[in-house]
């Protein structure tokens, strides 16, 4: 009798660095429709199962530091998942539907290879989002839909390609962290001057960046606070009209051959 | 005690019976009779005729119709004036049955139901606000009059909206004057320790009013937002339930109560999205429930004293850190090398405009 009770009450469930290689090894140890919270961070998961949606009840899964290449469709129809980690694994693309999550608020898709053919069409419809951490991928651009974030608070696009960002970024008005260092970025749309992001409790990191000289001036001498004063600019505004888009040579990308993401991975 | 009236016999005293009456006196002057006299005689008693008159009008009874009283003999008219009833409702004299109601004698065809004017003498009547009504009346009164007020004063109903409260019972208002400036007072008039004033002199004598109801506080009294309030009426601006002295939290000249103050303004939880209740970790721009301050990684529990690394702005522990791949924490170093050349540099160069 004890014991059932026990039983009745473990709702998280955490099974980190224990070398599963199968989710089926942990899902003998799980009430499905109780557990809350799933870890199961630096393991050696390939794959998850499609039947992860009978999870109803869970609220966060951490599946951080595995080598998931591919996830189940299935998985955006877990009813309750507000924290989803699948950070630091092989993803190469997201599973059609992907954005559907009913009440999804912090995705972290940190170190995959994930670029923007690898999203979705409805990938930036999940209105409850409050954090996405895309840092350590292979985006080039970020597509213009992302305006369809507006609970998004924080936005990770650390360490990617990127060579241009949609000014539509300017619209996600609560945003207060935002990361775009080491991309390729030479301008900065003067839209983003709408945001709000230098002061306390605000987030801005630029760093890293082949910027144009007015900008890498303005970084040099002010940081991330003059760099955002001067988009804020008439002067800048109309430069950044005049601009185009081919003007300038393309920088080529970093390096990625040492990302433990890539290993036994096909590149394209 | 009414006596009624009697035929009195009247004798005319003549030769044959004067031999029988030289011994008798006259009842009111104590005086013989000569054989001149008239004389009357009622019920074995003889008066002169002139003495036989109504005790208070010293006239002869009009029609010989005496009543008579406590020995006393009264002509119709005065005895009426003297010892009947007036009729509450008529004003007349009551003659024969009583009736007696409402602290008052009235005929039994005036004694009437107030509404339906039926007569109440046989069928019984029911007191209803001062009024009496027959049983019909009564029920539908007692129906109609459900819910509101009677005064206590007058006891008539008082209209819907129209009564005042005082000591805890309600009147109408215009029994009573403002203590202050004697106008009679209406509706809007204010209890302040046990008197009664007008509106303009109860707002004259500093007693706060309800920044909510506009009504003046008697009781306990919250001040906040620059206002005065009822305790039951200092509420949250967003879901309207009263502080009742728990914590509150202004903004922007509202009120809020702690979870929708956190709602629309911050130190919600990063991690659980609600708002954080007592103690708060706040780190890396962020704010967390203590229960919620975990690794991003592995979701191991972080305290004030454990010591994490920072990565992308979440708090990441030492096994996690550690466990990034070479060329990530290679990068992560070079960064936060490159921060603090920066930042030193721009610390000792003098900001440009």
């Amino acid at each position: 009798m004890p014991k059932d009770k026990k039983k009745e009450e473990v709702t998280e469930v955490e099974h980190v660095d224990r070398n599963i290689t199968l989710f089926s090894q942990v899902s003998h140890m799980i009430e499905a429709e109780t557990i809350t919270r799933l870890t199961l961070s630096h393991n050696k998961l390939t794959a998850l199962p499609a039947n992860i949606a009978d999870l109803i009840s869970l609220t966060s899964l951490n599946l951080w530091n595995n080598q998931i290449e591919e996830l189940p469709s299935s998985i955006s129809s877990l009813p309750k998942l507000k924290i989803l980690n699948i950070g630091m694994n092989k993803l190469t693309i997201l599973p059609r539907g992907f954005g559907s999550f009913p009440v999804l608020e912090i995705l972290d898709l940190t170190y995959n290879n994930l670029s923007e053919r690898s999203l979705p069409g409805n990938f930036f419809f999940m209105k409850t989002l409050r954090a996405l951490y895309l840092g350590d991928n292979d985006f080039e651009m970020l597509p213009g839909d992302v305006e369809n974030l507006e609970n998004l608070q924080v936005l990770v696009l650390r360490e990617n390609d990127l060579l241009t960002l949609p000014r539509e970024l300017g619209k996600l008005t609560r945003l207060r962290e935002l990361h775009i260092q080491g991309n390729r970025l030479a301008m900065i749309p003067p839209e983003l001057g709408n945001l709000e992001l230098i002061g306390s409790k605000l987030v801005l990191r630029l760093e890293h960046n082949p910027f144009i000289p007015r900008l890498q001036e303005q970084f040099d001498a002010n940081g991330a606070a003059g760099v955002w004063s001067h988009i804020r600019t008439d002067d800048y505004r109309y430069f950044f009209g005049r601009q185009e888009p081919s003007s300038t040579p393309v920088p080529p990308k970093r390096n990625k051959e040492k990302k433990v993401s890539r290993k036994g991975i096909q590149q394209a | 005690m009414v006596c009624g009236g009697m035929e009195p016999d009247h004798h005319h005293i003549n030769g044959d019976l004067a031999h029988g009456f030289e011994n008798m006196v006259c009842v009111r002057c104590r005086d013989g009779f000569s054989m001149q006299d008239q004389m009357v005689n009622s019920s074995g008693e003889v008066w002169h005729s002139d003495c036989f008159v109504c005790a208070q009008c010293f006239e002869p009874f009009p029609d010989g119709i005496y009543f008579e009283y406590e020995g006393r003999k009264y002509c119709e008219h005065d005895f009426h004036v003297l010892f009947s009833p007036c009729c509450g409702k008529c004003n007349e004299f009551i003659v024969g049955r009583v009736i007696k109601a409402m602290n008052a004698s009235w005929h039994p065809a005036c004694f009437c139901c107030e509404l339906c004017n039926k007569q109440l003498a046989d069928v019984g009547f029911l007191r209803n606000a001062g009024r009496a009504l027959c049983r019909e009346c009564n029920e539908r009164e007692k129906a109609a009059g459900h819910g509101r007020y009677v005064c206590h004063k007058c006891h008539a109903m008082i209209d819907d909206g129209q009564h005042i409260k005082f000591r805890g019972d309600s009147f109408h208002p215009y029994h009573f004057k403002c203590k202050r400036c004697n106008v009679e007072l209406t509706t809007a008039s204010r209890e302040v320790n046990g008197e009664l004033y007008c509106l303009r002199c109860h707002d004259t004598m500093g007693i706060p009013i309800c920044g909510a109801c506009h009504r003046p506080i008697e009781e306990r009294v919250i001040a906040a937002l620059g206002k005065h309030w009822h305790v039951e009426h200092f509420v949250c601006s967003v879901c309207e339930k009263p502080f009742l002295g728990h914590r509150h939290y202004e903004r922007k000249g509202l009120a809020y109560c702690e979870q929708h103050f956190h709602k629309l303004y911050g130190n919600l939880c990063f991690r659980c999205g609600d708002p954080c209740c007592g103690e708060v970790f706040q780190a890396l721009q962020k704010t967390w429930c203590v229960k919620c301050f975990a690794c991003s990684f592995c979701d191991k529990k972080l305290d004030q004293k454990t010591k994490f690394y920072e990565f992308d702005m979440k708090p990441t522990c030492k096994r996690c850190y550690d466990r990034f791949p070479t060329e990530l924490k290679k990068r992560i170093s070079e960064s936060l090398k490159d921060r603090d050349v920066e930042n030193q540099r721009r610390s000792m160069s003098p900001a440009p405009k």
